[in-house]
């Protein structure tokens, strides 16, 4: 019996664990998903009435029919017409979530720069996402564009245009998805090598004739399993919670080849600490601060254009940047340029080897 | 077939600079129950782990049934049974996924896992309770699912770490007519255990492994052998005179004493009359109030003392535990 049988038998006893407690497993699995996209994510789609304060430096007819169809939508609620001054002391009073000012050229600028900008509180960065694409929708009927301003450092911040035209919660999705395929596998591969072996089970298997590689092999494939399947579980809670796939069924191959990507690379990278941190409280530190950081640095919560300078470097770096931006593309565009497919599989793919082949190399059958 | 069921030939094993075992020689013999006692830190586990291949020695060489231990690991594995002093079994799975995984893993044809998990159930009378979780068993249950589940393969030589330690007296009494059962079948049995006692009754030989070296070897009445031309002194007393009566028996026996559950114990190699009537009156004299003294023949825990300088369930020697922390090469 060769090395794949041998890892077979290993899969097929982890799976049976798994299912044994699937009812625990899917359940904790969810939890994460559940609570952010129902307590997050409705902050941006169920919210109406926002009030926006708006200065109107144009004052023609294009401005007014503008402001009009603004109140027309019940996303903002139009509180008062002033200067930009007074707006923004409304603002930073919280008598309204953001400013919009529209500049004399509205609706067209010689240059192409936006004639109509947008302040809002970056504490209330959930509403802004909802009252931008409200906006810009509005303005895109008078072909201008939506220039969101830098000004006034620290309450002010900027959006990026991804994830126009759709809520927070669909904006969300993508992250949350890959949040439970990353966290599955901290619990599917690390976790279950460290019981194993406080069980004495890694010792069992070890006196057996088994190739030892198939220890790690078999985790490896269950691991990535398990957190394809806490990710489609995900999906599943996305969708029901109301987001769509904009690609359409076409969109779920990618997403799931995404999701296994993620999946593999994290089982490989949390078995390969299991397999050398004794304690779980170690291993818990150890995976959490390298998931963590993973995962909000790859813009789950903001688009990462909107980070800091000094945390875009980092956001760039980071794999899962490329894995979240991939199956938002599919989420919320419907589409995405075969260069941005090319660069998140090809980031992807390469990540993901690089953590498995570290894991076979770094990988040790510690007993006790 | 070999000449022996497991030949330990001057077998090392050092951690960095640590020597946990210093040239163990073991010749154990076909259909034998074997013992292996030593204090904490010995090198009992170190020399099994070595015997289960998974550590390489240092230097020396093993074989079982005459396979080498480091040429044929495959071949090594499939020959031994070992059973842990945890029990391990997959509590969520049930009694037949837990030896089926394991016949797979012993790499048991596919045809016959069926019909060694069965009988592996008759022989644990757990066929009525196959299907369940192994984690509703009672301690007992448990550890005879444990048991058969490490001899799915039919091993020839069965390794047993401290298979009572923990167990009540019932079930204690079980296992050693288990052990005995297998013995009869013509399995070689190799155990540690911490119970003197239980070595005395089960044992055919027994090995005293000490500081990394096996410091006696015999049968129970062999290893008597080596204390019994004397007696042994025993003295209880209160609490808070110990530590004065243990100096006052020192200096007037001149022998080594060594202290156990609040008795001091001396041995005493000639004239044992003389001598505890020398021992009652410095007593006496020194105003000592002491509950009982007598002498009595040694037992195999005085064979322990005198060949470890430690009583069997003393742990002084643990700065050595780290040693077992052990990696399997990879």
């Amino acid at each position: 019996m060769g090395l794949i049988q041998d890892s077979m038998t290993i899969y097929k006893r982890e799976m049976l664990l798994f299912q044994s407690n699937l009812r625990t497993n899917l359940i904790r699995s969810m939890i994460f998903p559940l609570i952010i996209l129902i307590f997050f994510g409705s902050l941006g789609s169920s919210i109406t009435g926002i009030p926006v304060a708006v200065a109107n430096y144009a004052n023609n007819p294009s401005s007014v029919q503008f402001i009009n169809s603004l109140e027309a939508n019940k996303v903002v609620s139009v509180t008062s017409l002033t200067n930009q001054e007074t707006g923004l002391g409304m603002l930073h009073s919280g008598t309204v979530e953001a400013v919009l000012v529209i500049l004399p050229s509205f609706p067209r600028s010689s240059n192409g720069s936006p004639s109509v900008y947008l302040y809002y509180s970056g504490s209330e960065f959930s509403q802004a996402g909802a009252v931008l694409s409200a906006i810009a929708s509005s303005a895109a009927a008078f072909g201008a564009n939506v220039g969101s301003s830098a000004e006034q450092a620290g309450l002010v911040k900027t959006v990026s245009t991804q994830g126009t035209g759709s809520n927070y919660r669909d904006f969300l999705v993508a992250s949350v998805i890959l949040m439970a395929v990353a966290f599955g596998a901290v619990f599917g591969g690390g976790m279950s090598i460290i019981i194993d072996r406080q069980l004495g089970n890694i010792k069992a298997f070890l006196i057996t004739p088994i190739n030892k590689k198939a220890i790690l092999i078999g985790k490896l494939l269950s691991g990535t399993l398990q957190s394809i399947i806490y990710g489609i579980l995900a999906i599943i809670i996305g969708l029901v919670l109301g987001a769509k796939i904009a690609m359409g069924l076409l969109g779920i191959p990618y997403i799931l080849a995404m999701l296994a990507l993620t999946g593999m690379a994290f089982s490989g990278i949390t078995l390969l600490l299991g397999s050398r941190i004794k304690r779980i409280e170690v291993y818990t530190i150890g995976a959490q601060s390298f998931v963590m950081p993973a995962w909000f640095l790859s813009g789950a919560f903001f688009p990462t254009s909107s980070f800091p300078p000094i945390l875009q470097p980092f956001s760039t770096y980071d794999p899962l940047t490329y894995a979240t931006n991939g199956i938002r593309s599919v989420m919320l565009n419907g589409f995405f340029p075969i260069s941005s497919m090319i660069t998140d599989f090809g980031v992807m793919i390469i990540f993901t080897a690089v953590a498995v082949i570290a894991s076979f190399i770094l990988f040790k059958n510690t007993i006790e | 077939m070999a000449e022996y069921s497991v030949d330990i030939v001057n077998i090392t094993k050092r951690f960095g600079n640590l020597e946990a075992v210093k040239g163990v020689n073991l010749k154990i013999k076909h259909g034998e129950i074997f013992g292996i006692l030593g204090p904490n830190g010995a090198g009992k586990t170190t020399t099994l782990n070595m015997v289960l291949g998974l550590l390489v020695p240092s230097s020396g060489h093993i074989t079982v049934e005459g396979y080498d231990s480091v040429k044929h690991p495959e071949k090594v594995k499939q020959m031994i049974g070992f059973m842990t002093q945890e029990t391990v079994v997959e509590s969520y799975l049930t009694a037949r996924d837990n030896l089926r995984i394991f016949a797979r893993l012993y790499h048991v044809p596919t045809a016959e896992i069926e019909e060694s998990v069965n009988r592996a159930l008759a022989e644990a009378d757990l066929v009525d309770f196959a299907d369940k979780p192994a984690g509703t068993f009672s301690g007992g249950m448990q550890r005879r699912l444990n048991l058969v589940k490490s001899m799915i393969q039919e091993p020839r030589v069965l390794i047993l770490d401290e298979p009572t330690t923990g167990l009540d007296i019932q079930s204690r009494v079980n296992m050693w007519s288990e052990i005995r059962r297998l013995n009869k079948k013509g399995i070689t049995i190799i155990l540690t255990t911490q119970y003197l006692e239980e070595a005395d009754a089960l044992c055919d030989r027994i090995a005293i492994i000490d500081h990394g070296k096996v410091s006696a070897i015999g049968t129970a009445a062999e290893l008597k052998k080596i204390v019994a031309k004397g007696r042994v002194l025993s003295v209880s007393a209160a609490h808070d005179d110990v530590p004065a009566l243990r100096k006052l028996l020192g200096t007037v026996l001149g022998s080594e004493s060594a202290e156990k559950d609040g008795r001091i114990e001396v041995q005493i190699s000639d004239r044992p009359l003389y001598q505890l009537r020398k021992a009652a009156e410095a007593i006496e004299k020194a105003g000592i109030d002491v509950h009982e003294i007598s002498i009595r023949l040694p037992t195999l825990d005085d064979v322990f003392i005198k060949l470890t300088g430690a009583s069997f369930r003393d742990t002084t020697v643990e700065q050595q535990s780290s040693l077992t922390r052990l990696r399997a090469g990879v």
